[in-house]
């Protein structure tokens, strides 16, 4: 196995100087190339503020984040706006499209920020809007699309620069159950087919288990780290907050490794955890895909 | 150039407020091209009239009385200063003109009429007659002839300073464009001034100059009063001897300036206001953008490209506005010769969108500085 693509090692986000609110501690784990794993956690547990941290739009007030290879803490902030435009795709849960441009504009902006050229990016950006059942929008305003459709130019756009991690943070918390059912479907296509790794935030835990691995988070602590969580589509899912409070659900049958067990409570010297072990893949599993290794994209 | 084309559909997208900014530098540029072309034509109709007729640089003798021998040498010298346009060598002396009872005090000028053509403009201004001084002959002004009833072909008798007479034929009644000049000057023939001061043909009572820049007239003074071949002369020039203009003309810029200023004010407050307003209004665009790796250099150049488009295209209707309203300006009951000034325009130009970019120094540095996580968590 080669480098991992994210090592998250002690991190910590403390806000405040004189009252001061710990979001984050010692949180530690690392994400293999073409992982499709979930944060789950309680609103105001952290799970955001640790997403927010690994996709470089905050800085840690402890530990680090290493981000295919590059040591992030050394890095400017042109350097660190540089690594999120080649290596990340973020979607919202408040799509954060632009208004003032149309949906093809939207979806080519990524590869025009890295300095990509109009005309190949165009064509990408329309391959793309068909393998999301977009076709024929590339030229309406992101403000004439409805809210699924919308979610599904985010992820579009999220997808241009072919990233090697796509960041998520309540991706479907907007939409409806039949919206939400196909979002997550189609992170699952897309991790299939161009070998993306998706980390998504929810606070689902009906949708956490569609993903292969679950990392949930409470009280800013990383606490349970469970691997082949993955559970047929098929299997009926609620959507219930209250439901996050449960425990996770032991590991799938296809699973059975140690990595299934709750984690010991993080400590703050970062000491034992099995995030820190590699992690294993899941269900539908990828050998470490090449960075947008799909001829589709 | 993605910045620039973010600048533009942000501008795009909001065309009132575009729209606005643009109208707002537009009339600020305006009323600055109307307002230096005004009062540049004013100052130059003015110093037109009252120097531009008139020696800017007199050479005299610097002994009262005695007249300056005009030599070859001072002639090159005084035609070979770059700064001087004309020299015309003059004879002057008084006379009063009697009529029965009334009598009036003139001043007059003797020379060729070519040479004071160049300065007076003699044959340029002739209201009644045809401009002529040969021997025996006069040119008068307006006024003196209107208030004796003096027309071409009459006959003028003038008592010199020594108490003798001699009549003069008058050839041309001429408008000097000011009523004491219209009302005391006279010309009459070079050799005529000769023989009343009883000067030798290469004696002169001073030679008047004009030069190429009117303000500069103190520098070619100060130059040709240095020259060896003036030696034993005076050199006087007119900025000296008309404080009051001058102090009017410089009240008058500074006055202009002083409008153009708050006018230029007014313009940079009202266009960094609302860029200010532009990027507040645009903080999550901007946030979004820099969330997908937009630098922050880049972002920031999105108001400065707003700001330069602005700039460009509001100073570029002002200048046309400026120069509309000067140009219907001159063609509406004025007797100023209004222009547009080409170079003070040109300048407003570049002032306007120099102000414009410097108005986007605050929103621009805004924006660099903005972190997208504020937009983020924001939602």
């Amino acid at each position: 196995m080669g480098e991992p693509l994210l090592v998250a090692e002690d991190l910590g986000k403390t806000y405040g100087t004189e009252v001061k609110t710990v979001a984050l501690q010692g949180v530690s784990f690392t994400l293999e190339r073409g992982e499709f794993a979930s944060i789950v956690g309680q609103s105001g547990s952290g799970k955001s503020t640790l997403l927010n941290l690994i996709g470089l739009l905050d800085t840690p007030t402890a530990g680090s984040v290493a981000l295919d290879g590059h040591d992030t803490r050394r890095l400017s902030g042109n350097d660190r706006a540089r690594l999120r435009n080649e290596l990340l795709g973020f979607v919202f849960q408040f799509h954060h499209l632009l208004p003032e441009f149309s949906v093809l504009e939207n979806v080519v902006m990524p590869g025009l920020i890295g300095g990509g050229s109009a005309a190949t990016l165009r064509a990408r950006a329309v391959e793309v809007l068909g393998l999301l059942g977009l076709d024929g929008l590339e030229e309406k305003n992101a403000n004439q699309l409805s809210g699924g459709q919308k979610q599904r130019v985010a992820i579009a756009r999220a997808l241009l620069n072919r990233p090697a991690l796509v960041l998520a943070d309540e991706p479907t918390g907007n939409l409806d159950t039949v919206n939400t059912a196909a979002v997550y479907d189609l992170f699952r296509t897309i991790h299939r087919e161009l070998g993306t790794a998706f980390l998504i935030v929810t606070h689902d835990r009906a949708v956490a288990q569609q993903t292969d691995r679950i990392l949930e988070v409470a009280d800013g602590r990383l606490v349970q780290d469970v691997r082949d969580a993955y559970v047929s589509p098929a299997t009926p899912s609620p959507v219930d907050g209250d439901e996050a409070t449960e425990p996770l659900p032991e590991a799938s049958p296809s699973g059975g490794e140690e990595a299934t067990e709750p984690l010991p409570e993080a400590s703050p010297d970062g000491g034992e955890h099995a995030a820190d072990e590699p992690a294993v893949s899941g269900p539908g599993a990828h050998e470490e895909p090449e960075r947008g290794g799909s001829a589709h994209v | 150039m993605l910045s620039l084309r973010i600048a533009a559909r942000f501008l795009r997208k909001s065309p009132v407020q575009s729209g606005l900014i643009a109208a707002g530098i537009a009339f600020g540029i305006g009323v600055q091209v109307f307002l230096g072309s005004l009062i540049i034509s004013l100052q130059e109709s003015l110093v037109d009239e009252t120097i531009g007729s008139s020696p800017q640089v007199t050479v005299s003798s610097a002994a009262e009385g005695e007249p300056v021998t005009y030599t070859e040498v001072l002639q090159r010298t005084l035609e070979g200063h770059p700064g001087v346009t004309t020299v015309v060598p003059t004879r002057a002396y008084s006379a009063i003109y009697r009529q029965g009872d009334e009598s009036a005090p003139l001043q007059v000028t003797g020379g060729e009429l070519q040479r004071l053509d160049t300065i007076y403009d003699l044959s340029g201004r002739v209201t009644a007659g045809e401009a002529s001084l040969e021997a025996g002959e006069v040119v008068v002004g307006r006024d003196f002839a209107a208030e004796f009833g003096l027309e071409p072909g009459a006959r003028l008798t003038l008592v010199r300073p020594d108490g003798t007479a001699d009549d003069e034929t008058v050839t041309a009644v001429v408008d000097f464009g000011a009523a004491a000049a219209n009302r005391s000057l006279a010309f009459v023939a070079g050799s005529t001034a000769a023989e009343v001061l009883g000067q030798e043909p290469d004696e002169y009572t001073a030679v008047h100059l004009q030069v190429d820049d009117v303000f500069g007239s103190v520098a070619v003074a100060d130059e040709l009063a240095a020259e060896p071949a003036l030696e034993g002369l005076t050199v006087s020039e007119w900025q000296a001897e008309n404080e009051d203009l001058l102090g009017a003309l410089q009240a008058q810029s500074s006055s202009s300036y002083t409008i153009q200023f708050f006018v230029l004010l007014a313009v940079a407050l009202g266009i960094a206001s609302t860029l200010a307003i532009s990027a507040v209004q645009k903080t999550r665009q901007i946030g979004i953008l820099k969330a997908m790796g937009m630098k922050d250099r880049g972002a920031g150049r999105i108001f400065f490209w707003q700001a330069l488009v602005l700039g460009a295209g509001g100073a570029a209707f002002g200048v046309l506005l400026g120069v509309v309203l000067i140009l219907v300006f001159a063609q509406v009951g004025t007797t100023i010769a209004l222009s547009p000034q080409w170079g003070f325009t040109g300048i407003s130009f570049v002032v306007g969108v120099a102000v414009a970019v410097l108005s986007s120094i605050i929103p621009s540095r805004r924006t660099s500085r903005l972190d997208p996580i504020e937009v983020i968590q924001g939602g």
